[in-house]
Protein backbone atom coordinates (compact mmCIF):
# COMPACT_ATOMS: atom_id res chain seq x y z
CA UNK A 1 0.00 0.00 0.00
CA UNK A 2 1.59 3.05 -0.85
CA UNK A 3 1.66 6.96 0.92
CA UNK A 4 -1.54 7.59 -0.75
CA UNK A 5 -3.55 5.25 0.05
CA UNK A 6 -2.53 5.11 3.53
CA UNK A 7 -3.87 8.86 3.51
CA UNK A 8 -6.93 7.89 2.07
CA UNK A 9 -7.36 4.75 4.41
CA UNK A 10 -6.70 7.11 7.66
CA UNK A 11 -9.03 10.34 6.46
CA UNK A 12 -11.47 7.34 6.49
CA UNK A 13 -11.11 6.02 9.55
CA UNK A 14 -11.58 9.67 11.24
CA UNK A 15 -15.45 11.06 11.89
CA UNK A 16 -14.40 14.71 10.43
CA UNK A 17 -17.37 16.69 8.52
CA UNK A 18 -14.92 18.08 6.29
CA UNK A 19 -11.50 17.65 5.05
CA UNK A 20 -8.73 19.81 4.11
CA UNK A 21 -6.45 17.87 1.47
CA UNK A 22 -4.44 18.40 -1.20
CA UNK A 23 -5.49 17.90 -4.48
CA UNK A 24 -4.28 17.79 -7.88
CA UNK A 25 -4.35 20.72 -10.07
CA UNK A 26 -5.70 20.98 -13.27
CA UNK A 27 -2.98 21.58 -16.11
CA UNK A 28 -0.02 21.35 -14.07
CA UNK A 29 1.59 18.94 -11.96
CA UNK A 30 1.48 20.21 -8.24
CA UNK A 31 -0.90 19.92 -5.90
CA UNK A 32 -3.34 22.83 -4.35
CA UNK A 33 -5.40 22.39 -1.25
CA UNK A 34 -9.35 21.96 -0.96
CA UNK A 35 -11.79 21.75 1.68
CA UNK A 36 -13.49 18.35 0.61
CA UNK A 37 -16.45 16.89 2.41
CA UNK A 38 -15.79 12.71 3.42
CA UNK A 39 -17.56 11.43 -0.06
CA UNK A 40 -14.81 13.35 -1.63
CA UNK A 41 -11.90 11.34 -0.63
CA UNK A 42 -10.73 10.14 -3.71
CA UNK A 43 -9.92 12.94 -5.29
CA UNK A 44 -7.10 13.65 -2.74
CA UNK A 45 -3.81 13.55 -4.36
CA UNK A 46 -0.19 13.87 -2.31
CA UNK A 47 3.20 14.29 -4.15
CA UNK A 48 6.38 16.12 -3.36
CA UNK A 49 4.84 18.95 -5.57
CA UNK A 50 2.40 19.21 -2.57
CA UNK A 51 4.22 22.07 -0.66
CA UNK A 52 1.29 24.92 0.85
CA UNK A 53 0.30 24.91 4.36
CA UNK A 54 -3.32 24.09 5.33
CA UNK A 55 -3.20 25.60 8.77
CA UNK A 56 -4.24 29.01 7.41
CA UNK A 57 -7.29 27.50 5.98
CA UNK A 58 -8.48 25.58 9.24
CA UNK A 59 -8.96 28.48 10.81
CA UNK A 60 -11.64 29.15 8.83
CA UNK A 61 -13.41 26.22 9.54
CA UNK A 62 -16.00 24.83 12.28
CA UNK A 63 -16.91 21.63 13.64
CA UNK A 64 -14.70 18.57 13.38
CA UNK A 65 -11.69 19.06 10.46
CA UNK A 66 -9.16 15.79 9.42
CA UNK A 67 -6.37 17.65 7.91
CA UNK A 68 -3.54 15.94 5.80
CA UNK A 69 -0.01 17.64 7.43
CA UNK A 70 3.42 17.54 6.70
CA UNK A 71 5.88 18.41 9.31
CA UNK A 72 5.65 21.99 9.19
CA UNK A 73 2.30 22.33 8.83
CA UNK A 74 1.65 20.36 11.82
CA UNK A 75 4.20 22.63 13.52
CA UNK A 76 2.03 25.68 12.35
CA UNK A 77 -1.14 23.94 13.56
CA UNK A 78 0.63 23.71 16.90
CA UNK A 79 1.06 27.24 17.34
CA UNK A 80 -1.91 27.92 16.37
CA UNK A 81 -3.65 25.66 18.69
CA UNK A 82 -0.95 27.15 21.43
CA UNK A 83 -2.04 30.72 20.91
CA UNK A 84 -5.86 29.79 20.96
CA UNK A 85 -6.90 30.00 17.28
CA UNK A 86 -7.40 26.29 17.09
CA UNK A 87 -9.12 23.34 19.43
CA UNK A 88 -7.04 20.21 19.22
CA UNK A 89 -9.73 18.29 19.64
CA UNK A 90 -11.20 19.08 16.94
CA UNK A 91 -8.47 18.34 14.54
CA UNK A 92 -7.55 15.10 13.35
CA UNK A 93 -4.31 15.24 12.00
CA UNK A 94 -3.03 12.90 9.50
CA UNK A 95 0.77 13.86 10.11
CA UNK A 96 3.27 13.08 6.72
CA UNK A 97 7.01 11.92 7.81
CA UNK A 98 8.24 14.28 4.89
CA UNK A 99 11.02 13.88 2.77
CA UNK A 100 11.00 17.47 1.84
CA UNK A 101 9.39 19.03 -1.09
CA UNK A 102 10.38 20.06 -4.57
CA UNK A 103 10.58 23.44 -5.62
CA UNK A 104 8.13 24.32 -8.40
CA UNK A 105 10.59 27.57 -9.57
CA UNK A 106 13.56 24.94 -9.64
CA UNK A 107 11.22 22.25 -11.31
CA UNK A 108 10.13 24.72 -14.40
CA UNK A 109 13.64 25.46 -14.71
CA UNK A 110 14.53 21.74 -15.48
CA UNK A 111 11.39 20.77 -17.52
CA UNK A 112 8.17 22.13 -19.23
CA UNK A 113 5.81 21.72 -16.39
CA UNK A 114 2.93 21.34 -18.90
CA UNK A 115 3.96 18.25 -20.24
CA UNK A 116 4.74 16.59 -16.51
CA UNK A 117 2.05 14.21 -16.00
CA UNK A 118 3.62 13.22 -12.46
CA UNK A 119 5.73 13.80 -10.22
CA UNK A 120 7.35 11.02 -7.65
CA UNK A 121 10.21 10.53 -5.21
CA UNK A 122 11.96 7.30 -5.41
CA UNK A 123 14.95 7.15 -2.61
CA UNK A 124 17.30 9.66 -3.43
CA UNK A 125 15.68 10.50 -7.04
CA UNK A 126 12.86 12.56 -8.09
CA UNK A 127 10.79 10.79 -11.29
CA UNK A 128 9.37 12.86 -13.07
CA UNK A 129 6.90 11.34 -15.38
CA UNK A 130 6.44 13.21 -18.96
CA UNK A 131 4.18 13.21 -21.68
CA UNK A 132 6.55 10.98 -23.79
CA UNK A 133 8.99 9.02 -21.51
CA UNK A 134 10.30 10.33 -17.50
CA UNK A 135 13.12 12.13 -16.47
CA UNK A 136 15.43 11.51 -13.51
CA UNK A 137 16.96 13.45 -11.48
CA UNK A 138 18.86 13.94 -7.68
CA UNK A 139 16.01 14.92 -5.55
CA UNK A 140 18.36 17.45 -3.71
CA UNK A 141 18.51 19.38 -6.79
CA UNK A 142 15.38 20.58 -6.55
CA UNK A 143 14.51 20.06 -2.87
CA UNK A 144 13.55 23.46 -1.44
CA UNK A 145 16.12 25.07 -0.19
CA UNK A 146 13.84 25.18 3.16
CA UNK A 147 13.54 21.42 3.82
CA UNK A 148 17.50 20.84 3.93
CA UNK A 149 17.57 22.38 7.39
CA UNK A 150 13.90 21.56 8.35
CA UNK A 151 14.38 20.52 12.08
CA UNK A 152 10.98 18.88 12.26
CA UNK A 153 10.13 16.60 9.68
CA UNK A 154 7.77 14.65 11.52
CA UNK A 155 5.08 16.51 12.12
CA UNK A 156 5.18 17.16 16.25
CA UNK A 157 1.09 16.52 16.69
CA UNK A 158 -0.68 14.19 14.22
CA UNK A 159 -3.31 11.43 15.45
CA UNK A 160 -2.43 8.92 12.57
CA UNK A 161 1.60 8.69 11.10
CA UNK A 162 2.05 8.61 7.62
CA UNK A 163 5.46 6.69 6.89
CA UNK A 164 8.72 6.25 9.17
CA UNK A 165 9.27 8.74 11.81
CA UNK A 166 12.44 10.77 10.48
CA UNK A 167 15.02 12.51 12.82
CA UNK A 168 15.47 16.54 11.93
CA UNK A 169 18.38 18.77 12.72
CA UNK A 170 18.53 22.10 14.27
CA UNK A 171 20.99 23.64 11.89
CA UNK A 172 21.85 27.42 11.59
CA UNK A 173 24.66 26.90 9.33
CA UNK A 174 23.34 29.06 6.28
CA UNK A 175 22.80 32.33 9.07
CA UNK A 176 25.76 31.67 10.79
CA UNK A 177 27.73 32.01 7.73
CA UNK A 178 25.59 35.26 6.37
CA UNK A 179 26.94 36.63 10.14
CA UNK A 180 30.52 36.26 8.90
CA UNK A 181 30.08 39.19 6.45
CA UNK A 182 30.95 42.51 7.30
CA UNK A 183 28.28 45.23 8.35
CA UNK A 184 28.23 46.93 5.00
CA UNK A 185 28.11 43.75 2.70
CA UNK A 186 24.97 42.78 4.74
CA UNK A 187 23.58 45.95 4.30
CA UNK A 188 24.26 45.96 0.70
CA UNK A 189 22.66 42.98 0.36
CA UNK A 190 19.80 43.50 2.30
CA UNK A 191 19.31 46.87 0.58
CA UNK A 192 19.13 44.84 -2.48
CA UNK A 193 17.03 42.56 -1.83
CA UNK A 194 14.36 44.74 -0.28
CA UNK A 195 14.54 47.29 -3.48
CA UNK A 196 12.72 44.55 -5.35
CA UNK A 197 10.19 44.37 -2.50
CA UNK A 198 6.93 45.85 -3.97
CA UNK A 199 4.86 44.95 -1.13
CA UNK A 200 2.35 43.03 -2.38
CA UNK A 201 2.05 41.93 1.35
CA UNK A 202 1.61 38.73 -0.35
CA UNK A 203 4.03 37.06 2.72
CA UNK A 204 1.75 38.11 5.08
CA UNK A 205 -1.71 37.01 3.50
CA UNK A 206 -0.26 33.60 2.95
CA UNK A 207 1.45 33.20 6.30
CA UNK A 208 -0.57 30.45 8.65
CA UNK A 209 0.85 32.71 11.59
CA UNK A 210 -0.59 36.18 10.32
CA UNK A 211 -3.97 36.06 11.45
CA UNK A 212 -4.33 39.17 12.52
CA UNK A 213 -7.45 40.11 11.47
CA UNK A 214 -5.98 44.46 11.28
CA UNK A 215 -2.42 44.11 10.12
CA UNK A 216 0.64 47.29 11.13
CA UNK A 217 0.06 47.95 7.48
CA UNK A 218 -3.54 48.39 6.73
CA UNK A 219 -4.56 51.87 7.29
CA UNK A 220 -6.22 52.25 10.73
CA UNK A 221 -9.71 51.40 10.88
CA UNK A 222 -11.07 54.99 12.21
CA UNK A 223 -13.79 56.10 10.58
CA UNK A 224 -13.81 58.37 7.93
CA UNK A 225 -16.95 60.32 7.42
CA UNK A 226 -17.59 62.97 4.18
CA UNK A 227 -16.71 65.72 6.93
CA UNK A 228 -12.99 64.02 7.91
CA UNK A 229 -10.99 67.16 6.75
CA UNK A 230 -8.16 66.31 4.37
CA UNK A 231 -5.50 67.24 7.14
CA UNK A 232 -7.67 64.61 9.01
CA UNK A 233 -7.44 62.28 6.79
CA UNK A 234 -3.48 62.63 6.19
CA UNK A 235 -2.59 62.52 10.29
CA UNK A 236 -3.91 59.07 10.90
CA UNK A 237 -2.18 57.06 13.24
CA UNK A 238 0.09 54.85 11.29
CA UNK A 239 3.30 52.79 12.35
CA UNK A 240 4.73 52.73 8.11
CA UNK A 241 4.46 54.75 5.16
CA UNK A 242 3.01 52.92 1.98
CA UNK A 243 5.41 54.17 0.03
CA UNK A 244 7.27 51.09 -1.89
CA UNK A 245 11.02 52.01 -1.69
CA UNK A 246 14.01 50.05 -0.01
CA UNK A 247 14.05 51.52 3.19
CA UNK A 248 10.34 51.54 4.08
CA UNK A 249 10.32 47.57 2.53
CA UNK A 250 12.92 46.92 5.36
CA UNK A 251 11.11 48.58 7.94
CA UNK A 252 8.04 46.31 7.02
CA UNK A 253 9.96 43.52 6.60
CA UNK A 254 11.78 43.47 9.92
CA UNK A 255 8.39 44.18 11.75
CA UNK A 256 6.59 41.49 9.50
CA UNK A 257 9.18 39.00 10.44
CA UNK A 258 9.58 40.30 14.65
CA UNK A 259 5.67 39.32 14.66
CA UNK A 260 7.45 35.99 14.12
CA UNK A 261 9.90 35.83 16.67
CA UNK A 262 9.12 31.99 18.15
CA UNK A 263 6.62 31.18 16.34
CA UNK A 264 7.25 30.71 12.92
CA UNK A 265 6.66 27.04 11.83
CA UNK A 266 9.34 27.11 8.81
CA UNK A 267 6.99 26.25 5.92
CA UNK A 268 8.58 28.52 3.80
CA UNK A 269 5.54 29.41 2.14
CA UNK A 270 6.41 33.32 2.28
CA UNK A 271 9.03 32.75 -0.34
CA UNK A 272 7.06 30.53 -2.34
CA UNK A 273 4.45 33.26 -2.53
CA UNK A 274 6.91 35.88 -3.48
CA UNK A 275 6.83 37.22 -6.93
CA UNK A 276 10.44 39.06 -6.64
CA UNK A 277 11.97 35.62 -5.02
CA UNK A 278 13.43 37.52 -1.75
CA UNK A 279 14.85 35.07 0.66
CA UNK A 280 12.21 35.95 3.57
CA UNK A 281 13.35 32.80 5.54
CA UNK A 282 16.66 34.06 6.07
CA UNK A 283 15.15 36.47 8.21
CA UNK A 284 12.77 34.25 10.23
CA UNK A 285 15.91 31.66 10.24
CA UNK A 286 18.08 34.62 11.92
CA UNK A 287 15.35 35.49 14.21
CA UNK A 288 14.71 31.74 15.19
CA UNK A 289 18.46 31.53 15.92
CA UNK A 290 18.23 34.19 18.39
CA UNK A 291 15.11 32.82 20.12
CA UNK A 292 16.68 29.27 20.52
CA UNK A 293 19.67 30.51 21.26
CA UNK A 294 19.61 33.59 23.59
CA UNK A 295 16.45 32.63 24.90
CA UNK A 296 16.47 28.61 25.27
CA UNK A 297 12.96 28.62 24.06
CA UNK A 298 12.23 25.30 21.73
CA UNK A 299 9.35 25.70 19.38
CA UNK A 300 7.85 22.50 19.97
CA UNK A 301 6.78 23.96 23.93
CA UNK A 302 3.43 24.26 24.66
CA UNK A 303 3.57 27.97 25.96
CA UNK A 304 4.07 30.72 23.62
CA UNK A 305 7.21 32.54 23.41
CA UNK A 306 6.33 36.13 24.16
CA UNK A 307 4.09 34.54 26.98
CA UNK A 308 7.18 33.42 29.07
CA UNK A 309 8.85 35.53 31.13
CA UNK A 310 11.13 33.38 32.90
CA UNK A 311 13.44 33.84 30.12
CA UNK A 312 14.45 37.44 29.34
CA UNK A 313 18.00 36.32 27.35
CA UNK A 314 21.27 38.30 28.71
CA UNK B 1 21.90 64.45 16.68
CA UNK B 2 18.91 63.66 17.62
CA UNK B 3 18.46 60.78 20.41
CA UNK B 4 14.56 60.32 20.98
CA UNK B 5 14.10 58.56 24.08
CA UNK B 6 11.39 56.50 25.13
CA UNK B 7 11.27 56.81 28.79
CA UNK B 8 8.69 54.85 31.07
CA UNK B 9 6.38 56.98 33.44
CA UNK B 10 7.05 55.66 36.71
CA UNK B 11 10.90 55.62 36.90
CA UNK B 12 12.90 56.39 33.84
CA UNK B 13 10.71 59.60 33.14
CA UNK B 14 10.92 60.69 36.98
CA UNK B 15 14.24 60.09 36.80
CA UNK B 16 15.06 62.10 34.13
CA UNK B 17 12.55 64.55 36.01
CA UNK B 18 15.02 64.09 39.21
CA UNK B 19 18.13 65.14 36.78
CA UNK B 20 16.88 68.40 35.48
CA UNK B 21 15.46 69.10 39.72
CA UNK B 22 18.49 68.35 40.64
CA UNK B 23 20.48 70.61 37.76
CA UNK B 24 22.76 67.81 36.47
CA UNK B 25 23.27 68.54 33.00
CA UNK B 26 23.05 65.30 30.31
CA UNK B 27 22.91 66.65 26.32
CA UNK B 28 20.48 68.62 24.88
CA UNK B 29 20.04 65.87 21.76
CA UNK B 30 18.55 63.80 23.74
CA UNK B 31 14.59 64.05 23.44
CA UNK B 32 12.19 62.27 25.95
CA UNK B 33 8.73 60.84 25.14
CA UNK B 34 6.94 59.86 27.85
CA UNK B 35 5.04 56.51 27.25
CA UNK B 36 3.12 54.23 30.25
CA UNK B 37 5.43 51.23 30.43
CA UNK B 38 8.98 50.68 28.59
CA UNK B 39 6.71 47.39 27.51
CA UNK B 40 4.41 49.51 25.75
CA UNK B 41 7.41 50.53 23.27
CA UNK B 42 5.95 48.93 19.95
CA UNK B 43 9.76 48.38 17.49
CA UNK B 44 7.72 50.43 14.91
CA UNK B 45 7.87 53.28 16.53
CA UNK B 46 12.00 52.59 17.10
CA UNK B 47 11.95 52.12 13.24
CA UNK B 48 10.12 54.99 12.35
CA UNK B 49 11.85 56.98 14.84
CA UNK B 50 15.26 55.85 12.66
CA UNK B 51 13.15 56.47 9.75
CA UNK B 52 12.11 60.58 10.48
CA UNK B 53 16.16 61.23 11.29
CA UNK B 54 16.59 60.03 14.75
CA UNK B 55 20.50 58.96 15.59
CA UNK B 56 19.72 57.20 18.21
CA UNK B 57 16.54 55.57 20.39
CA UNK B 58 16.52 54.86 23.79
CA UNK B 59 13.98 52.76 25.76
CA UNK B 60 14.10 53.39 29.28
CA UNK B 61 12.38 51.50 31.79
CA UNK B 62 12.24 50.15 35.18
CA UNK B 63 14.95 48.10 36.88
CA UNK B 64 13.39 44.30 36.63
CA UNK B 65 11.18 43.29 39.40
CA UNK B 66 10.33 46.79 39.38
CA UNK B 67 7.58 47.40 37.03
CA UNK B 68 4.94 49.18 38.08
CA UNK B 69 2.74 46.81 35.78
CA UNK B 70 4.81 43.62 37.10
CA UNK B 71 6.73 42.62 34.18
CA UNK B 72 6.15 44.96 31.39
CA UNK B 73 10.07 45.47 31.35
CA UNK B 74 10.41 41.89 30.50
CA UNK B 75 8.54 42.56 27.53
CA UNK B 76 10.51 45.15 26.93
CA UNK B 77 13.63 43.64 26.98
CA UNK B 78 12.37 40.90 25.08
CA UNK B 79 11.18 43.18 21.99
CA UNK B 80 14.59 45.02 22.64
CA UNK B 81 17.05 41.82 22.40
CA UNK B 82 15.09 40.42 19.09
CA UNK B 83 15.04 43.91 17.40
CA UNK B 84 18.79 44.63 18.32
CA UNK B 85 19.24 41.16 16.73
CA UNK B 86 17.36 41.35 13.28
CA UNK B 87 19.11 45.09 12.84
CA UNK B 88 22.05 43.84 13.53
CA UNK B 89 21.61 40.78 10.98
CA UNK B 90 20.55 43.24 8.26
CA UNK B 91 23.63 45.56 8.46
CA UNK B 92 22.24 48.49 10.56
CA UNK B 93 24.13 49.99 13.18
CA UNK B 94 22.84 48.66 16.16
CA UNK B 95 24.44 50.41 18.50
CA UNK B 96 22.17 53.08 18.19
CA UNK B 97 19.75 51.17 20.38
CA UNK B 98 19.67 51.04 23.46
CA UNK B 99 18.09 49.63 26.77
CA UNK B 100 18.47 51.33 29.95
CA UNK B 101 17.18 50.47 33.14
CA UNK B 102 16.71 53.68 35.80
CA UNK B 103 14.64 54.19 38.39
CA UNK B 104 13.27 57.27 39.72
CA UNK B 105 15.81 58.13 41.98
CA UNK B 106 18.71 57.36 39.58
CA UNK B 107 18.56 60.67 37.84
CA UNK B 108 22.42 60.56 38.19
CA UNK B 109 22.75 57.63 36.57
CA UNK B 110 20.19 58.63 34.42
CA UNK B 111 22.20 61.76 33.33
CA UNK B 112 25.73 60.09 33.04
CA UNK B 113 24.15 57.51 30.75
CA UNK B 114 22.54 59.45 28.47
CA UNK B 115 25.80 61.62 27.89
CA UNK B 116 27.82 58.52 27.31
CA UNK B 117 25.46 57.21 25.00
CA UNK B 118 25.14 61.02 23.65
CA UNK B 119 29.01 60.39 22.79
CA UNK B 120 28.83 57.15 21.18
CA UNK B 121 26.37 58.58 18.66
CA UNK B 122 28.52 61.41 18.08
CA UNK B 123 31.49 58.83 16.92
CA UNK B 124 29.05 57.20 14.63
CA UNK B 125 28.05 60.25 13.22
CA UNK B 126 24.67 60.63 11.25
CA UNK B 127 22.46 57.82 10.68
CA UNK B 128 21.52 57.85 7.04
CA UNK B 129 20.89 53.91 7.29
CA UNK B 130 17.30 54.22 7.40
CA UNK B 131 16.34 58.18 7.38
CA UNK B 132 14.79 59.82 4.49
CA UNK B 133 17.50 61.26 2.30
CA UNK B 134 16.42 65.23 1.22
Amino acid sequence: MNELEKIKEALRSSSAEKIVAFVRKENEPREVLAILSPNEIDRISFSPLSFNNPAKLLMQLNGKVAVVAKGCDAMAIKQLIKEGKLKRENLFIVGISCKGVADYRKLSKLVKLNEVTSVELEGDELVIKLKNGEKRVAFAEVVDENCVYCEHPTPVIYDVLIGEPREGKRDFSDVEEFEKLSREERWDYWISQFERCIRCHACRSVCPLCYCEECMVDPSNLAISPMSTAEDKASYPRLLGKTVNAKDNAIYHILRVLHHAGRCAGCGECERACPMELPLRKLERKLEKVVVETFGYDLNEDIPFLSKLDIVGD
Amino acid sequence: MKIVTFACNWCSYAGADLAGVSRLKYPEDVKIVRVMCSGMVNPAWILRAFRQGADGVVIAGCHPGDCHYMVGNYYAKKRYLLLKELMKFIGFEDERLKLLWASASEGKKFAEEMSAFTKLVEQLGEQKQLRWER
